[in-house]
């Protein structure tokens, strides 16, 4: 369904909403004197942005159909509303941390939420894209505000750092998405009635359909777009700068980065590679390897580090290989009748939305645990930093537990729901092996996970530790933790819940 | 007229020469500029497209990625002048306080 540039604005209004609260803080905090000194003021506004976003979003997930806003620039259907809605939780799990760290680091200052909120909006529209050239500005919506957040602490020489190293990279590979665009815009024109390009997503969907048959051109196209989103989506082998800016950058915006950046190119890359299932002869293998490749990187380079920031980066690569192994059962290539593809399609489509979910959670959660030992005033950053938590800050190290057993996927948690759904439909794509290698992974993942609760429970504390001092507030990051720990436990008992946001995933059908 | 493959063959050159710099330069201005010839090539491209299928679409998305390229550089100037008062230097050999 097209709709009239009217009801395309009231249909991206979850997007709408992020913006507007984020020109609003940015406008609040630099022009009005008593804004800026009451220091609640700006994340109030932005959790409270977040949550009429989240909210629109909800009653608009029920639409039906394609829903194409602005003549097909953005696809604001039932997947994109659901996309809408994980990125709007997260971000505000993210504000809420965020508001003890900086107090806590003594950077508080309104533009960090602006930041924030505008990445936001550009994750989300990531989601909804579906001309390239339009994801190609929403990435760079992402990435230009996370370069700033990353190097936010600015008189410290690793977040420096950091923000260099993902800034560079990041251009990089946005240099390899634009020029993918161009080619494919160019190659188009072989499979395109009246022999004219097109990058429209959907567009393209239905010709390769019609005449699977890309020349040259556009499969180089493809594989530059590919290349440009595994470096945001950190694949491996194009994940070398994840461990350095996520430890680099403070806390607080690891956390948001690792969340958001990643649901954001997970949804692209699930657009692109939907709309290019017809071809999928020429991709499948890549995906594959990559997911393989991926997975045991991620893990097997995790095993080895000693700082938690670091674990976590390394297995916020090892989830992004998960999730492709979602993307492979997309095709649904080993499915016997069109029937079960389209079967493994919709389960691979709901599997990818869920975990999507729970990983934002449940990374939220682990670094805002993290935030939270940090209340003393000691950065918590290494392995040393948490031993004997278990003693020190029991509630602490029993939040933590929970999210490391939810990443390790063990019952009864959200990551285990997470990892059996991708589980359950690469196995009703036919991929057996895909998913056999899943699980071998995911056996890696345990003992790393678990070694940082061997240390929390059974170390004795550093005797030379610095001695606590006195704890800044904390109730923001109070509230992220209990809200994710609630969600982590009870989506893992009854991911039926979900069902509905599930649904509306698999609303994206098969070109 | 020249042919539409000419320019493509150009674009496909300069993205080259961008995609090398980076990976052989070591100051980050430099290894920016290089970014921004490979952005350039992609826009040589989708103007000569434009031309070549007689549509608009081209020569706007050029539009585009010359705003994102503009918002790219104001924020890269900005980390690396940062980058430079701390440090006195931007070498990115320099930059190795985080590793493996």
């Amino acid at each position: 369904m097209i709709l009239s540039n009217g009801a395309s604005l009231a249909a991206i209004a979850p997007i709408l909403a992020v913006m507007i609260t984020g020109m609003i803080v940015l406008l609040g905090d630099s022009c009005l004197k008593l804004w800026r000194q009451a220091k609640w003021v700006s994340p109030t506004i932005s959790v409270l942005g977040l949550v009429v976003s989240a909210a629109l979003a909800c009653s608009l997930i029920g639409t039906s159909g394609q829903q194409l806003a602005f003549s097909g620039a953005l696809t604001a259907d039932a997947f994109s509303q659901a996309c809408n809605i994980i990125l709007a939780v997260i971000a505000a799990l993210a504000v809420m941390g965020s508001a003890t760290y900086l107090e806590n680091r003594g950077l508080q200052h309104g533009e960090y939420y602006v930041l924030v909120l505008f990445s936001t909006s550009g994750a989300m529209l990531m989601a909804a894209a579906s001309e390239l050239i339009v994801l190609f500005v929403a990435v760079e919506i992402l990435s230009v505000a996370l370069y700033v957040l990353a190097g936010y602490a600015r008189t410290e020489r690793k977040s420096e750092e950091a923000a260099l190293k993902y800034f560079l990279l990041g251009a990089f590979a946005g240099g390899f998405l634009l020029y993918g665009i161009a080619l494919i815009y160019g190659g188009s024109s072989s499979i395109v009635p009246g022999q004219v390009g097109t990058t429209n997503l959907r567009a393209l969907g239905i010709y390769l359909h019609q005449m699977p048959a890309p020349n040259q051109m556009f499969i180089a196209g493809t594989a530059l777009l590919m290349v440009g989103l595994a470096f945001k989506a950190a694949l491996v082998p194009f994940h070398m700068w994840t461990p350095d800016v996520y430890e680099g950058a403070p806390t607080s915006v690891t956390a948001f980065m690792a969340a958001a950046a990643k649901v954001g190119a997970f949804a692209a890359i699930l657009r692109v590679f939907n709309a290019f299932i017809p071809i999928s002869e020429y991709w499948l293998i890549i995906v594959q390897v990559l997911a393989v490749a991926t997975m045991f990187g991620g893990n097997i380079l995790a095993v080895v580090q000693d700082n938690v920031k670091r674990i976590l980066a390394y297995s916020s690569i090892a989830h992004a290989g998960y999730l492709m192994v979602g993307i492979s059962a997309l095709t649904g290539s080993g499915a016997a009748t069109d029937a079960l593809k389209a079967e493994a399609h919709s389960a691979a489509m709901g599997g990818i939305t869920f975990y999507l979910l729970a990983y934002g959670i449940m990374t939220m959660g682990a670094f805002g645990v993290l935030i939270w030992i940090s209340r003393r005033g000691r950065d918590v950053q290494t392995l040393n930093d948490l031993k004997g938590l278990v003693k020190t800050d029991p509630v602490a190290a029993y939040t933590m537990l929970i999210f490391m057993l939810s990443l390790g996927g063990i019952p009864p948690t959200m990551g285990f729901m997470g990892k059996w759904f991708l589980f359950y439909a690469t196995l009703q794509a036919g991929q057996l092996w895909l998913a056999v290698t899943l699980a071998l992974a995911s056996i890696i993942s345990i003992y790393y996970y678990l070694r940082v609760v061997w240390v929390m429970c059974f170390t004795e504390p550093d005797e030379n530790a610095v001695a606590p001092g006195r704890a800044v507030a904390s109730g923001g990051v109070v509230v992220s933790l209990i809200a994710s720990a609630a969600a982590t436990l009870l989506f893992g008992v009854a991911p039926g819940l979900l069902h509905s946001l599930m649904d509306a995933a698999s609303t994206v059908l098969r070109p | 007229m020249v042919p539409t493959s000419y320019y493509m063959i150009l674009s496909g050159i300069l993205f080259t020469i961008g995609v090398l710099g980076v990976l052989v330069k070591r100051n980050p201005i430099v290894i920016f500029m290089c970014i921004e010839l490979m952005l350039n090539a992609a826009n040589i491209a989708f103007v000569a497209l434009g031309r070549h299928f007689a549509q608009v679409n081209g020569q706007m998305y050029v539009i585009f990625a010359l705003a994102v390229a503009a918002a790219e550089v104001s924020v890269g100037l900005g980390i690396i002048v940062s980058i430079f008062r701390t440090r006195e230097s931007i070498n990115v050999d320099e930059m190795n306080l985080m590793k493996f």
